[in-house]
């Protein structure tokens, strides 16, 4: 009875020790440090009472110790993810109107370039309208023929 | 009164291993550690870098929209164990470095268990060691993810 009262909190100890070593390579991995903070707690509440334990039983506190130190340090750097991630979010709106300004200028540029098919349908009549690859010739041309067709103004005058 | 074992005199050292482990923390340890390393690569091994059936998702990436430095980690190490080097270092080019960490720490707990069996005179100097050497080798390889989490603070 006697050894098992000198090893008291000392498997508790060890325990928190491989928890908190875990949760410590856990928590500095951005994509998965956020959830290290569960892992953390539960590392600081083994070695908190295995750490009570040994004082109780004066037996060796080292190994609860160390756990809870690389538990708590763990638990801050898993803390310290969801600052990073609220820096982020801060200064992440600025980016994203940025990348919609690219997109955007991206897909207007595309567009000029694509071929563009317009069909309109009135009853029998049918108006087909096909601008190709050559778009900027056709809007040329369409420019022209408008510069040299000068119309009457056929607006009535009702005063 | 139950008779206790204090020590065992024996040749075989899975038999040495085994009655040390109930009351040793560091070969207990390495034990959980070395269990621990393993499923990490078994996990790379099981799942697909081409069916990208990866359960684990960056929440960081999900949070923010914007990748971080550990994305594409689990691609990387499946490349890797796949023999295929190259592309592992187009998904994330410190997954090179996280492995062979990983593996470093696999072998590295398989020799200082035997070393600790085998002569435990300098087991004081061993555990010093191990725990400045792989602390060192730790910050070596995670210098690029914790120097992210600095950066934005």
């Amino acid at each position: 009875m006697e050894e098992v009262n000198k090893n008291s909190g000392q498997t508790l100890g060890v325990a928190a020790l491989i928890t908190a070593i875990i949760t410590f390579v856990i928590a500095v991995i951005p994509c998965i440090g956020l959830v290290a903070i569960i892992p953390g707690i539960i590392a600081i509440v083994l070695a908190s009472v295995g750490l009570s334990q040994a004082n109780r039983a004066d037996s060796p506190r080292g190994v609860a110790i160390a756990g809870l130190v690389i538990a708590i340090v763990a638990s801050i750097m898993s803390l310290s993810q969801y600052m990073v991630i609220g820096k982020f979010a801060d200064k992440f709106p600025d980016q994203i109107e940025e990348i919609v300004r690219d997109v955007q200028k991206n897909v207007v540029e595309e567009i000029e370039d694509a071929s563009v098919s317009i069909k309109v349908e009135n009853g029998d009549e049918v108006v087909e309208i096909n601008v190709d690859q050559n778009k900027n010739d056709k809007v040329k041309t369409l420019e022209e023929l408008e510069e040299g067709l000068n119309e009457p103004d056929d607006t009535l005058n009702t005063n | 009164m139950n008779p206790m074992i204090h020590s065992i005199q024996t040749n075989c050292p899975a038999v040495r291993f085994r009655f040390s482990l109930k009351d040793d923390p560091y070969l207990l340890g390495n034990l959980v550690f070395a269990s621990v390393i393993l499923m990490i690569l078994l996990y790379s091994l099981v799942f697909s870098p081409d069916r990208n059936d990866y359960p684990v998702v960056c929440i960081h990436e999900k949070i923010t929209g914007m990748p971080c430095p550990s994305c594409g980690l689990s691609h990387s190490l499946s490349l890797i164990l796949r023999g295929r080097i190259d592309e592992a270092y187009t998904w994330n080019e410190n997954g090179m470095k996280v492995f062979i960490f990983f593996v470093s720490q696999l072998l590295l707990r398989i020799f200082f268990s035997r070393y600790y069996l085998n002569y435990p005179d300098s087991r004081k100097q061993l555990i010093i060691t191990d725990i400045s050497g792989s602390s060192l080798l730790f910050l070596i390889t995670f210098m690029p993810f914790i120097i992210h989490i600095f950066k934005w603070l």
